[in-house]
């Protein structure tokens, strides 16, 4: 039941992010566009071309977001870790202002960003480094501590920014939106998220094992240091895909590992899946509602998530635990 | 079949223990005793594979301990330790289920047949089958230590060593759980065990380890004991017989 229920989400929001925005389209007459690619018309550019690359995006940038908190929450054993904490966002997000600041092809940013984020995760694991392992606390520090200093290029980068043109578009940029991406966008990230994806889901049993703590863990025959490795490969590469397709998203990867343990549990073999598929439907829905709420304008998804997103989680994590709690 | 040859172990460099020869055979139960920061977690922990020795050989069943790959090793040694970690959502069966980890590959995510059987085996054993389906966070501190006993059971493995597994338990719970190892060895598991307890150890060991000065000491029979000088240099404190129960006792009693 509720594996099914996990699969219709996400399809039932990209079915209303299909039909709901400027233009309010028929059901049948997207099934038929979607079914006929090749159909000339207005209808088709609008699903094939505008709708259906962000609803893919956003789905893209849902799942991944939610999957990185969920393999990093599980990691440092922390269930207040979001996919920012290792700074690889942060360092994708400095790279893509100061690219946009510097009037660098915008096609040239979203690679950028995402070397620029892998190099940040390289720095991080070289500075969390201990042993042949991961030291979950120096993780934690170097994170911070170079989102900080990320964060501190970025507002260096709007204060000198040439034109407000430039400042602006960066700050919108920060604030997490899928407007003007497209399929080229999509391809470029897909073999990272594909990757990060199929390096998540096979550290399940690892992130099981790594609950009832390290020493424990290993005990069990679990080599801890190649389970953190994988597990932080994974989680940058999620994370530096999702910032390259739309930015800053805040909240999904903190709240939506929360949710889905509240609905399935905290076995990761069935959580790594539950948070995907709740993550993808999340972002579809809010990504739906940024484009309606203020049509023709657009509301950024981070300020939207942020709404909604607050008041969930202190509702999510206030209340008292239940049979499947929260970590 | 536990073998060390000439085993010496150090911690941040400094030597905890040096040159260590014993052997613990199948169906033995050994328990280990010692002051604290005597050596006995970190001896444990070598024979575990989770302590570099600094020298020496630990042969499993054979074979060098340090030549076992992690899964391997898990296949043939559990540790149970009784080290609080934070486990607010899982269920107690979850808990025990981890266990059977070493016999799966990374792509396996669903539980076979056998790991059910030994799954269900590991609770009876412990007595905990009526509180498979509870959180681990609303047990009692002898409950959790059964359950990490469990945990190791599950492993199935020849090997059960356990780090001070009656601490903090009352006694009933404590000599429930030290018939249990005891039962254990007797179907052919070797047991070592770390305890505090000198009459715990003489009560229900087959040999007792004292591990004092920086090395073991000896490693003999509980009789043993009765010479009160061995627990006068392990403690580094004067221990006296309770004579009027010795009579009654076939294991002495200080």
């Amino acid at each position: 039941m509720k594996g099914a229920a996990l699969v219709l989400l996400p399809l039932l929001a990209a079915a209303l992010s299909l039909l709901v925005g400027a233009t309010q389209l028929e059901p049948g007459a997207v099934a038929f566009t979607l079914l006929h690619p090749g159909a000339p018309g207005t209808l088709h550019t609008i699903v094939w071309q505008l709708r259906l690359p962000r609803v893919c995006i956003a789905a893209t940038v849902g799942a991944s977001l939610a999957l990185c908190g969920a393999l990093l929450q599980g990691m440092l054993r922390n269930p207040l870790v979001d996919p920012y904490l290792t700074g690889v966002s942060a360092a994708a997000a400095a790279a893509i202002a100061i690219s946009i600041v510097a009037g660098v092809s915008a096609a040239a940013s979203p690679a950028i960003g995402f070397v620029a984020g892998l190099a940040a995760a390289l720095l991080v694991a070289a500075l969390a480094r201990r042993g042949d392992g991961i030291d979950s606390n120096r993780l934690i520090l170097a994170g911070v501590s170079l989102s900080t200093l990320f964060a501190a290029i970025v507002t260096l980068a709007v204060v000198r920014a040439q034109s407000t043109e430039y400042a602006s578009i960066v700050v919108a940029w920060l604030a997490g939106s899928m407007a003007g991406r497209g399929w080229p966008d999509l391809a470029a990230a897909a073999p990272y998220v594909v990757a990060g994806t199929l390096l998540a889901l096979s550290t399940a049993a690892p992130l099981n094992a790594l609950r009832i703590g390290e020493l424990r863990a290993r005990s069990i025959g679990l080599n801890v240091a190649r389970a953190q490795w994988v597990m932080l490969a994974a989680s940058s590469l999620l994370a530096a895909s999702s910032v390259v397709l739309a930015g800053l998203v805040g909240f999904i990867g903190l709240i939506v590992p929360h949710l889905a343990r509240r609905i399935v549990g905290s076995d990761a073999r069935v959580l790594l899946p539950a948070c995907a598929s709740i993550g993808a439907a999340l972002c579809m829905c809010a990504d739906t509602i940024c484009r309606r709420i203020v049509a023709p304008a657009e509301l950024p998804i981070g300020v939207l998530l942020a709404f909604i997103g607050v008041p969930t989680f202190l509702y999510l994590y206030l209340r008292p635990a239940t049979q499947h709690g929260s970590l | 079949m536990i073998e060390l040859r000439g085993v010496e172990l150090s911690v941040g460099g400094r030597q905890l223990l040096e040159r260590i020869d014993a052997s613990v055979a199948a169906g033995e139960f050994v328990a280990v005793l010692g002051r604290n920061g005597a050596g006995k977690t970190t001896l444990l922990r070598a024979i575990a594979g989770l302590h570099r020795t600094a020298s020496g050989t630990i042969l499993i069943d054979g074979r060098r301990s340090d030549s076992l790959h992690a899964l391997e090793r898990a296949q043939r040694i559990a540790f149970v330790t009784g080290d609080e970690v934070f486990l607010e959502a899982l269920q107690v069966r979850d808990v025990v289920a981890i266990g059977r980890f070493a016999h799966h590959r990374w792509w396996q995510w669903h539980a076979a047949r056998e790991d059910d059987t030994a799954i269900a085996r590991a609770l009876e054993a412990v007595r905990l089958e009526g509180l498979a389906e509870r959180l681990f966070s609303t047990l009692s501190a002898g409950e959790r230590q059964r359950v990490w006993i469990a945990l190791g059971l599950a492993q199935e493995t020849p090997i059960l060593l356990l780090d001070e597994p009656t601490s903090h338990l009352d006694v009933a719970v404590a000599h429930e759980i030290l018939s249990l190892l005891r039962g254990l060895a007797r179907n052919g598991k070797s047991i070592v065990c770390a305890l505090h307890d000198v009459n715990e150890a003489a009560e229900y060991a087959d040999r007792v380890a004292l591990l004092g000065d920086g090395r073991l000491l000896s490693i003999s029979a509980p009789g043993a004991l009765r010479d009160g000088r061995l627990l006068q240099e392990t403690y580094g404190i004067a221990f006296t017989r309770r004579s009027a129960l010795l009579p009654l006792l076939e294991h002495p009693h200080v």
